[in-house]
């Protein structure tokens, strides 16, 4: 690696050849603020906050722009950089609104964290501010399905512009009219549809562009506890972090408040698609299976304890007359622990191999051709894994899964009980309303579901066992790239419901099967052990999982390159004025607290 | 000195390629193709013609910087986007003698190895533009642009663009951006135009002025240039005198002519029964002059010297009866209106000026409103992405600097106190 040694505020550091002075100081906590700059986008030099004095240059520089050379002497804190700084950041405020006691970015707002840090202390500016579409709450327009857009807050960085035409590239945002009255618009006001539109709230550093999702539902202060995670929903395998709302327990509403992308250069860069970010309140929803469920006599699934449950398990199967009548569909969703499980289980019981099938569903995302992020159509986080187990994965010529055999066997009465592992969100497994169908005829007899939604399938079932969802348990997961990553537990599961491992060794002893295990951890260490020749369980022993960490120290356990994002969210800058009282903080030192006389 | 650019701009056909070609037209181009490229440079080089849009930068250096060891095309583009308020000198050239911008466009290309030069022409400039393409069907027809350039084998293309009225395209990035269809903003420099222009290839960014200089330059010789004017300010040049004079127009003159002579001589000096008051000397972006600041020549780095600049040579005359704050207010208009909003100080700080500007008019201003025009008027200057910036910030900066007491006398009294004409006592138009 070519490198390059320049000085920062006196201060000598060596930095890759080709980066900005900007991400030089960025990697030596050097802190200049910065808005149009975003490490995932294109560099447009617009905001001029992140100006910096460079020896033998006659005017400040953006950092942003201004590629590290050698010998360069760059100063941040001299008189006249702080000056000009604090006059930018003037001109960013004359127009904005300071609504950031309503507004959904207050608190993990750039503009206000480096505002308090690098702005002036008042402004001078005495004229009415610019108003586009309305004062206050008139103010939030819609800006497509999953947006909402303030118009009055917007800075004008770009960042939005650049993103849609950079990364999700179908351009559909832009900057009508210019220079005073410019404003970030869509054609026709017909606002931004796409499946990254999510990550233009992540980007915006302001509170202009909000998601429906999660405008109003809280506030960072809130929400104190974060948890490092992987996205399971499909087999791309994001990075993501769970954000968790302080909440009591017998208290109303959802624990899990919202899902933001997690910088992983190598699997999503700092994106997430939105199936990803919006599609997790079925996992505190009223849906959700709590309590083991056993069909009466009567016909009607009623409530019942684990206990009982994992006895009449055991009685269906060895009743079932033999390996040959039982079947196991597993989901995609299944992770390695449970697929192991299943795997010691079927090897009890000495199932045949035409007794297993994995299931999975297949969509094509609709996204511009030469998207950047590329939202994979099979959703499902683990065939991969799977089919290292030694699993079935056996898809069509279409991609979908290859059941027909599987399901002949059922339609056929050649199945009498079946056991379907469904822990994803409903209609992740494909479609199984065959399923459904076999068991209201007779010819399937018995119908065990493992889940975590009360589905049709589950409707349909004579035993419903209650499970986790992937953000209730830690396990471990192959994408599609073959990458082994873990989704920790960041909530418990609702009611009664159990991590599934813990539900199969349960299955499993009351079967008579000798499982020892006493952690999903014991269960990777074997894995592990079996796989040991494959490099790609190398780490499978060891994974470590993320716990709920106070936002605060968020950045210290997280993964040092997490820094852009503390960057973001958790500005914690020292004070650096031209003018006024030193003392002004972000919210994470605490309010600071000025003396009474 | 006997005009050059402008000789025949008053004969009634000069602007067709018949005359042209009666009076020396096409020769420079003739010449440039009997020489090798690198030698056409280092003739305008030796010319030390400096660039007529406004920076005077050495037109010979802007070509030798164009990177020439790239496989990518490279292309001229020709600046006619002229929109500074109180310059209209390309304007008349292209008007009258379009064919000589053809000329020197070709003999650009020749220089930079460019097969294609684009002229970027005004969006107002409508009627400019249909004499620009009637002429440019004619010269192809008769083989002096296209394919084959009068039997030399030299191959090049010339395209007339019409911007759609911004004052930010006449930007040389903003310029390129437009041409690429996109926003009329400007790029973050480095990499300038010569590295990376229109469509990220090596371009060469020259004003329609500049490039008319170049075909005398081919015929006369670089000595013959640099004679006309002061050392480092060669060739003839054209000043657009408007504003309280007898006679506004467009004059050439060598750039030793004094800008006093150019308002008394040539313009017939201020008009009847009113005294000089102040001049803008390069376009309505540079800072002001005082009468006493005059006797020096217009040349742009006499003119830098005392402080201001030649700019694009568009002397705005103003006397007694201008009111400062008014100009500043009217100035500031502009540039708000004109701001292209891709940068935070001046899409702002613009916009600010001109409420202040305006607020002191209506008499309703503050006298630390004027420290206030004064401060954020240099915290726009230097910290923009373009050139603009520091332009709009500098009709409230050299108002304030001359005319302080002006304002003052606004605040307190809370009206005009300069004997006004007509436009200064107008109703001001609301923000």
């Amino acid at each position: 690696m070519d490198t390059v040694t320049l000085t920062i505020d006196g201060r000598e550091v060596t930095v890759e050849k080709g980066k900005t002075v900007l991400q030089a100081a960025i990697d030596n906590g050097v802190q200049i603020p910065y808005y149009c700059y975003h490490p995932g986008l294109g560099i447009d030099g617009s905001c001029r906050v992140c100006i910096v004095k460079i020896e033998k240059l006659p005017k400040l520089q953006t950092s942003c722009s201004t590629p590290v050379a050698e010998g360069m002497v760059v100063s941040t804190q001299t008189p006249e950089v702080v000056e000009a700084r604090a006059s930018v950041f003037e001109f960013l405020l004359i127009n904005h609104p300071l609504d950031c006691p309503v507004c959904d970015k207050g608190g993990e707002c750039p503009l206000q964290d480096f505002s308090y840090s690098f702005g002036p202390n008042e402004s001078r500016m005495e004229f009415p501010r610019r108003v586009f579409d309305g004062e206050g709450v008139r103010a939030d327009v819609d800006f497509g399905p999953t947006l909402m857009l303030n118009r009055n807050r917007c800075i004008l960085c770009t960042r939005c512009v650049r993103f849609m035409r950079e990364i999700d590239t179908d351009p559909q945002i832009n900057i009508v009219d210019r220079g005073y009255g410019s404003e970030i618009a869509t054609f026709q006001e017909e606002g931004v549809h796409s499946l990254l539109s999510g990550n233009l709230m992540d980007v915006c550093p302001v509170g202009a562009i909000t998601t429906r999702d999660y405008r109003f539902k809280s506030r960072p202060w809130d929400n104190p506890d974060a948890v490092d995670t992987i996205c399971t929903l499909c087999e791309k395998g994001c990075n993501t972090t769970a954000w968790l709302k302080a909440k009591p327990e017998w208290a109303k509403g959802a624990r899990l408040i919202r899902i933001t992308p997690r910088f992983n250069p190598d699997v999503n860069d700092y994106w997430m698609c939105d199936i990803g970010r919006f599609d997790y309140r079925w996992i505190e929803g009223d849906n959700r299976l709590q309590k083991p469920l056993l069909r009466s006599e009567a016909g009607v699934l009623e409530p019942t304890d684990w206990r009982n449950v994992v006895g009449k398990v055991a009685d269906r199967v060895t009743a079932a007359g033999g390996p040959s009548a039982l079947g196991f569909l597993v989901s995609g969703h299944a992770s390695l622990e449970e697929l192991a499980l299943i795997g010691r289980l079927g090897g009890t019981l000495g199932l045949r191999e035409e007794g297993v099938a994995v299931g999975w569903r297949r969509r094509e995302k609709p996204q511009a051709p030469g998207a950047k992020f590329k939202i994979p159509p099979v959703d499902a986080p683990n065939l991969m894994g799977a089919a290292d187990m030694g699993f079935p994965v056996r898809p069509t010529s279409s991609g979908d899964a290859d059941l027909a055999a599987f399901r002949g066997d059922v339609e056929a009465g050649r199945i009498t009980v079946l056991y379907v592992f469904d822990p994803g969100p409903e209609g992740t497994l494909g479609d199984v309303s065959w399923i459904v169908e076999a068991r209201q005829s007779g010819r399937l007899q018995h119908l065990i579901v493992q889940g975590v939604l009360m589905t049709p399938l589950a409707a349909a079932a004579d035993i419903v066992l209650p499970g986790a969802a992937w953000v209730e348990k830690d396990a471990a997961y192959v994408n599609e790239q073959g990458r082994l990553q873990g989704a920790a537990r960041a909530i418990a599961p609702p009611g009664e419901a159990m991590e599934d491992w813990q539900i199969l060794v349960n299955v499993g002893l009351a079967l008579g099967a000798p499982l020892t295990y006493t952690s999903s951890q014991e269960v990777r260490a074997e894995i592990a052990a079996g796989l040991g020749d494959n490099p790609r369980y190398a780490g499978l022993a060891e994974l470590a999982f993320a716990r709920p960490t106070a936002a605060g120290n968020w950045l210290k356990t997280s993964n040092p390159s997490e820094r852009w994002k503390w960057d973001f969210m958790f500005q914690d800058l020292p004070p650096v004025k031209f003018v006024g009282k030193p003392g002004a903080t972000s919210w994470m030192n605490g309010i600071p607290l000025t003396e009474v006389e | 000195m006997e005009p050059v650019l402008t000789r025949y701009i008053r004969e009634p056909n000069s602007y067709t390629l018949d005359f042209f070609l009666k009076h020396d037209g096409y020769n420079g181009l003739k010449a440039a193709l009997g020489m090798e490229p690198n030698a056409v440079i280092d003739l305008v080089k030796a010319s030390g013609l400096r660039g007529r849009g406004g920076a005077g930068f050495p037109t010979g250096l802007k070509w030798q910087f164009v990177l020439k060891d790239t496989p990518l095309p490279k292309y001229i583009c020709c600046n006619a986007d002229e929109s500074e308020p109180g310059t209209f000198k390309d304007h008349v050239l292209m008007e009258r003698n379009p064919h000589l911008l053809f000329e020197g466009c070709l003999i650009g290309c020749r220089a930079i190895g460019a097969k294609v030069a684009y002229i970027y022409i005004r969006g107002e400039f409508f009627h400019v533009q249909k004499v620009l393409e009637a002429e440019l069907a004619k010269a192809y027809a008769q083989g002096y642009v296209g394919k084959n350039i009068m039997g030399t084998g030299f191959d090049c293309d010339i395209v007339i663009h019409r911007g759609a009225g911004a004052y930010e395209a006449g930007e040389e990035t903003a310029l390129i951006e437009s041409l690429e269809g996109k926003r009329a903003q400007p790029r973050i420099k480095p990499p300038f135009p010569a590295v990376s222009g229109l469509y990220n290839c090596p371009t060469a960014v020259n004003n329609v002025e500049t490039l008319c200089n170049l075909p005398s330059i081919l015929l006369n010789g670089a000595e013959w240039f640099t004679s006309l004017g002061p050392e480092k300010n060669g060739g003839p040049k054209l000043f657009c005198v408007s504003g309280h004079v007898k006679k506004p127009g467009t004059y050439e003159a060598s750039m030793s002519t004094t800008l006093h002579e150019l308002i008394y001589g040539h313009a017939g000096g201020i008009r009847d029964g009113h005294q000089l008051k102040a001049i803008i000397p390069g376009g309505s972006s540079v800072p002001i002059l005082l009468p006493h600041e005059l006797e020096i020549p217009a040349s742009f780095d006499a003119v830098a010297q005392v402080g201001s600049m030649l700019g694009s040579a568009g002397i705005i005359v103003m006397d007694e009866t201008t009111c400062m704050v008014w100009a500043a207010r009217n100035l500031l208009y502009f540039y708000k209106h004109e701001s292209c909003g891709k940068c935070t100080p001046c899409r702002e700080g613009g916009d600010w000026l001109h409420r202040i500007l305006t607020k002191i008019e209506n008499g309703e201003g503050e006298m630390r409103d004027i420290d206030l025009l004064t401060s954020i008027g240099s915290n726009i200057a230097g910290k923009t992405l373009c050139a603009f910036g520091d332009a709009a910030a500098t009709p409230a900066l050299t108002t304030v600097k001359h005319f302080r007491p002006e304002f003052e006398a606004h605040v307190r009294e809370g009206r005009c106190t300069v004997p006004a004409d007509w436009r200064a006592a107008r109703t001001p138009v609301a923000h």
